[in-house]
């Protein structure tokens, strides 16, 4: 028994210094004055954090990113969650095939989807593969099954049926009774679903590179400017951007236990919400 | 039955009703279906707008031969070893006693199989650069120099970066399935007089086996698709599908469109099988997970 748990200890012990080890390398770098000729860092600064943010590009990169982020999740919310709803309602038979559309774009890697719409619409008279607006129609394709998996699960979870049936007979319209009925028994879902998105498309490079590139710059296209020009400045690129990841996958188990505690499921329960397909990139 | 028949639950669906899902149906087809079928149409099409398969046999020309035998390899090593040790370090984690650091270590895995890309690849670059922090321990300490046999830029650079995003995968996958093994059947197993390696491969592996083969082909078409990782590393000096992909859209004018084309459908058909097996395996494993 001793010997198996020094085994287990070890095993847990090399996993977490091999997931620890190159983000908080990447955080003190990024406060070293040099780290490449000695083991420990020479000194401590903020320099490479001055440097970056006085870059005229900083804001408008981190500005980009930010706007392509939350157009997307307003995007995916408009598309997905009123089509979910109808769906659970009124057209239970389209449910495999909605389950299936949302499920394909795991097979689709982001240059692949880049290529499509390149080659279709990037040539006289469309002329609309190389815009912002089509980037954004691209992402809510891309990080669909983020959004669709959690708002169909809360759903399921709420008996949306009855729920709809009660607000109608008591005289509310399609509108309202989505809004304040409908809404807010699957907000914990569409708030999972929607920090997914942007955590993802804050930090996504492939798509964005391929469709618009030098024409819309995003902020991980200008930390793969830095690997190669100004690894200082790549590293606080590096360090703002998994910080983002960090925050946003905290807020999101944060939500999950919430929406747990919500609809009275218990959170084992509710941490399957979270879709599980190709994420890495 | 109810006083008051309910106008909506229990009438069927009319065809009626699937005119609301038609926006969103359109947005699809609009978006990735056409995009995707126009790919397919044009791997075959000759340069006169003539059936050909010559797009697809280009793919034998070393380069893109090459190209997918880097990515299968590298998708594949990546998917057994991702498999193997998270297997391990998962059914490690279940056992952990104390539930909050349980919770902590999957907490972070889950943050962890996110990190990929750009920002990982230079964090990469950051511990096992040419003057990387652990090259130039490793230089200093052991007096081993690790360069140029091993290369954070080259292949074996790449297996260790897509590790990162592949092993926590895969715990986050493996738990829910251990979790499932029930303690009763060990207990019965062994009241009933078998040995642990008796249970292990009548009840425990059978159980896992789902978990375990959906895990290897979700890893395989998560690495197989990806693109930052390997492009902030390497750029397009190293053969991979898609950056040979990427290497094709760059500048203005396509360098070989039917050749991308037929690379793109191959690569389509490779990762939709993967998802799709991997879906009918997690269908499979949910039966344990109540």
């Amino acid at each position: 028994m001793k010997k198996g748990s020094a085994f287990s200890g070890l095993a847990i012990g090399a996993f977490l210094f091999y997931m620890l080890l190159p983000i908080l390398a990447t955080y003190a770098f990024s406060i070293a004055t040099r780290w490449d000729r000695s083991i420990l860092p020479e000194g401590l600064t903020f320099e490479w954090y001055k440097v970056a943010f006085n870059d005229k590009w900083f804001t408008i990169v981190f500005k980009n990113s930010l706007v392509l982020s939350i157009s997307t999740v307003i995007a995916s919310v408009l598309v997905i969650v009123p089509t979910a709803y109808w769906v659970q309602l009124r057209v239970p038979k389209a449910r495999s095939l909605l389950d299936l559309i949302s499920t394909l774009p795991f097979a689709i890697p982001g240059v692949l989807l880049a290529l499509g719409l390149i080659r279709l619409y990037a040539r006289p008279p469309l002329m609309l593969a190389r815009t912002p607006a089509m980037l954004v129609a691209a992402y809510v394709i891309f990080t669909m099954p983020f959004m669709y998996r959690p708002v169909a699960n809360s759903l399921e979870a709420v008996d949306i049926r009855t729920l709809t049936e009660a607000a109608q007979s008591l005289g509310s319209s399609w509108g309202r009774t989505f809004r304040e009925v409908i809404l807010p028994n699957i907000l914990p879902g569409i708030l999972s679903g929607g920090l997914l998105v942007f955590a993802t498309i804050f930090g996504e490079f492939t798509i964005a590179t391929f469709l618009v590139g030098a024409r819309y710059k995003t902020f991980p296209m200008q930390l793969v400017y830095f690997t190669r020009r100004d690894g200082r400045i790549a590293s606080a690129y590096s360090v703002i951007s998994f910080s983002i990841a960090w925050i946003s996958s905290l807020i999101l188990l944060w939500v999950a236990t919430w929406g747990a505690k919500r609809t009275s499921h218990g959170s084992l329960h509710r941490k399957k919400d979270r879709p599980k397909g190709a994420v890495g990139d | 039955m109810n006083l008051r028949q309910p106008k909506i639950s229990r009438r069927k669906s009319k065809w009626l009703d699937w005119i609301p899902l038609l926006p969103f149906l359109l947005f699809c087809l609009v978006i990735m279906v056409l995009p995707l079928f126009f790919m397919l149409r044009g791997s075959f099409t000759g340069s006169e707008g003539q059936f050909t398969l010559e797009h697809y046999a280009k793919m034998g020309a070393s380069i893109y031969a090459k190209s997918f035998r880097n990515s299968i390899l590298l998708s594949g090593l990546t998917a057994i070893l991702g498999v193997l040790m998270g297997t391990v370090v998962g059914y490690f984690i279940c056992r952990l006693p104390n539930q909050r650091v349980q919770e902590l270590v999957t907490a972070l895995c889950d943050v962890t199989s996110n990190f990929s890309g750009a920002p990982l690849a230079f964090a990469f670059i950051v511990i096992l650069g040419s003057n990387g922090v652990i090259t130039l321990a490793f230089q200093k300490y052991l007096n081993w120099k690790i360069y140029p046999t091993f290369s954070i830029y080259s292949f074996s650079g790449l297996i260790l970066a897509y590790l990162y995003f592949q092993l926590p995968l895969m715990v986050l996958l493996i738990i829910p399935a251990i979790a499932g093994l029930k303690a009763e059947w060990r207990e019965a197993a062994s009241g009933l007089g078998a040995s642990s390696r008796q249970y292990w491969r009548y009840v425990g592996l059978p159980v896992l086996a789902p978990a375990i083969t959906g895990g290897l082909l979700l890893l395989f078409a998560n690495a197989f698709g990806a693109f930052a990782t390997a492009y902030t590393l390497t750029v397009f000096r190293y053969p991979l599908v898609t950056l040979q992909l990427g290497f094709l859209l760059t500048g203005e004018v396509f360098r070989d469109p039917g050749a991308g084309d037929a690379m793109g459908i191959l690569t389509l058909l490779l990762m939709g099988i993967s998802i799709f097996l991997y879906q009918i395996a997690a269908k499979r494993g949910r039966k344990w997970q109540q």
